[in-house]
């Protein structure tokens, strides 16, 4: 009877949960599926996940004066090719890549020195530098964003590359999280370092940095996932060079463009956009979500 | 001692950043938000508060710190409630719990404004999928008596749902009786999966003897335990999960510039979506900083009611 009961409130649960499913994965069930089918299914709400795939002309191609076999095709392989054609996804994919590693890079090269000296140097004014870090922990960069703004303009540096990434470049949510971990490391590992001969900047990246590996790769991931993402910022600073968008800001301008009824072409560049991210987190969940919770656990 | 100038350079580039990139700025706005500058003149005149006296005195202002707050107080509380919910479910299974937990925090991981045009369409009152299905039920019995609530007793043409069904759907993100809902629910389904893991990670570090020790002091319901134990053990993990959400919401803005603009008529003009409008789009820099300023001042106000809360020992162990 008890059994009973216990396999009775399970399956309460699941039932539960599974409706929870079934609306966290709406959104992105309906972006796959609109960018599978034709502007037709989508219009009229038809063809299931997959549409009917039946074949289909593209009139822009056939304007553009290539001949009617080469200008019919699966909806999918319209949707997809409209995207990267249309757009140039690419380039907004690889400035992603260039924008989320420079900050990643640049994030560590000015943290982990700090975070060493904090945590194992002492030296005249290190609380005050640590108290600085805590204060500045209070300071969301998107608050400041216009002042930020403002200066880089003053600088004329608005529409540049350098726009994107300078104002990441200081983390100190990464300098407090580094000094952390680094306090964790034993002394005697340092002092074997420094009877060796070794200088205080050898010992930062060839003693620290490889200790620290699990602690960065988190960082990282909290890091890239941040970025890539990013809309504000890159929605402030960038205006109107296409070279220099970054994948949402891209995907932006790809709506905006859109003529009436381009749904398919544009819910294959979001799936484009997503799907990095997404693969990658379902392939490494454990650290994923270690990573991108880090702020919960300071 | 060798190692005692390295401190130097291993900390003044940080902290000449920290300066110029968040201290300065701060700075900045302060001093613009007394002046009338915008970027296309090149001076300025000093105008007092005027700035902070036009957030009393025009109603797009009053607008906005509506909007603002209702949207903070539809979102924290759900999505950390359903957070905890779904935490609780979660780790109380006997199978399965990795995969919702995966999928939960999907949204967490996906690129916001890409699933924003998602939704978008999943809102389209023509030819979106909520509006097709709420359509359709009206004429499946169950459904329209499970939403009109007539299975209560109500009368069902007098309910929502039911006036819905007479007249026609919604126009989820385009009339401002459903803008800001609309909003605030994508920002939950977005939210809520982080505050689940937080609320996981709450619930394994409670020693499970607490959980005997409460049976023994008579506690046998689920819900006993969860007052008892559950609950309280949790305080810091609640501290600082309604602390992040709140700063988070206050920050809403992809999916206002995406889908509404601020609109309409202002009912989903946010803060940071007004910063935006002011201080970049029409250049009025003095009025966009003190919009900054005041937008800060909310931020910290948060932190501090969280440092608080941590201060006056919500940690039990």
């Amino acid at each position: 009877m008890k059994q009973r009961t216990k396999w009775g409130s399970e399956a309460g649960k699941h039932i539960v949960l599974i409706v929870g499913t079934l609306v966290v994965i709406l959104p992105f069930y309906l972006m796959i599926s609109f960018s599978f089918k034709s502007p037709s299914e989508i219009q009229s709400i038809s063809g299931g996940f997959f549409g009917a795939q039946e074949m289909m002309t593209d009139h822009r191609c056939l304007k553009a004066g290539r001949s009617e076999v080469e200008c019919t095709m699966l909806p999918i392989v319209y949707n997809y090719r409209a995207a990267f054609e249309e757009a140039p996804l690419l380039r907004y994919l690889l400035n992603g890549v260039i924008v989320t590693l420079s900050i990643f890079a640049i994030q560590v090269l000015i943290a982990l020195p700090c975070a060493y000296a904090l945590a194992k140097l002492k030296f005249w004014g290190r609380d005050v530098v640590f108290g600085l870090v805590i204060f500045c922990l209070l300071i969301p960069v998107h608050a400041i964003a216009l002042p930020l703004y403002l200066m880089l303009a003053k600088f004329g540096l608005t529409n540049t590359f350098a726009a994107l990434v300078i104002p990441w470049t200081i983390s100190v949510f990464g300098i407090f999280l580094m000094r952390q971990f680094f306090k964790t490391v034993p002394d005697d590992l340092i002092n074997a370092a420094r009877m060796d001969g070794m200088s205080e900047f050898s010992i930062v990246w060839k003693v620290m940095l490889p200790t620290a590996i699990p602690a960065l790769l988190a960082f990282a991931i909290f890091s890239v996932v941040a970025h890539w993402n990013d809309y504000y910022w890159p929605r402030v600073v960038i205006t109107g060079d296409r070279d220099l968008m970054t994948p949402p800001l891209g995907l932006r301008m790809f709506k905006s463009d859109m003529d009436g009824n381009e749904y398919g072409p544009m819910m294959a560049a979001a799936t484009v956009v997503v799907a990095p991210l997404v693969v990658a987190f379902l392939l490494a969940q454990r650290r994923f979500i270690e990573g991108i919770t880090l702020s919960g656990m300071k | 001692m060798g190692h005692t100038r390295s401190h130097f350079w291993f900390v003044s580039p940080a902290v000449i950043l920290m300066f110029v990139i968040l201290i300065l700025p701060v700075f900045v706005a302060g001093t613009f938000s007394f002046t009338d500058y915008n970027l296309g003149s090149t001076d300025f005149k000093w105008i007092g508060w005027k700035n902070y006296e036009s957030l009393g005195k025009f109603s797009s202002y009053s607008k906005m710190f509506t909007a603002s707050l209702t949207y903070v107080v539809i979102v924290v509380p759900v999505s950390v409630l359903l957070g905890l919910g779904s935490a609780m479910l979660i780790s109380s299974l006997r199978f399965g719990g990795e995969f919702y937990k995966a999928i939960f925090f999907l949204p967490v991981m996906a690129t916001l404004l890409a699933m924003a045009y998602a939704w978008e369409f999943a809102l389209d009152p023509v030819m979106g999928v909520i509006n097709k299905v709420l359509d359709d039920g009206c004429s499946v019995g169950w459904f329209y008596k499970f939403f009109t609530g007539s299975w209560l007793g109500f009368n069902p043409t007098e309910s929502w749902y039911g006036g819905l069904c007479s007249d026609r759907m919604p126009n989820w993100l385009g009339n401002k009786k459903y803008a800001l809902g609309s909003i605030s629910f994508i920002g939950i389904w977005q939210a809520f999966g982080f505050n689940m893991v937080l609320y996981l990670a709450g619930l394994t570090s409670i020693p499970q003897d607490l959980y005997a020790a409460a049976e023994i002091d008579g506690a046998n319901s689920t819900w006993e335990k969860f007052k008892l134990v559950t609950w309280p053990m949790l305080g810091p993990t609640h501290v600082f999960v309604v602390t992040i959400t709140s700063i988070r919401s206050f920050q809403v803005f992809d999916t206002v510039e995406a889908l509404t603009r601020g609109g309409p008529s202002k009912s989903t003009y946010v803060m940071v979506y007004a910063m935006f409008e002011k201080g970049v789009k029409q250049n009025l820099i003095g009025m966009g900083s003190t919009l900054t300023i005041v937008f800060l001042g909310f931020v910290l106000l948060l932190t501090l009611t969280q440092v608080y809360f941590i201060n006056r020992k919500v940690h039990y162990s």
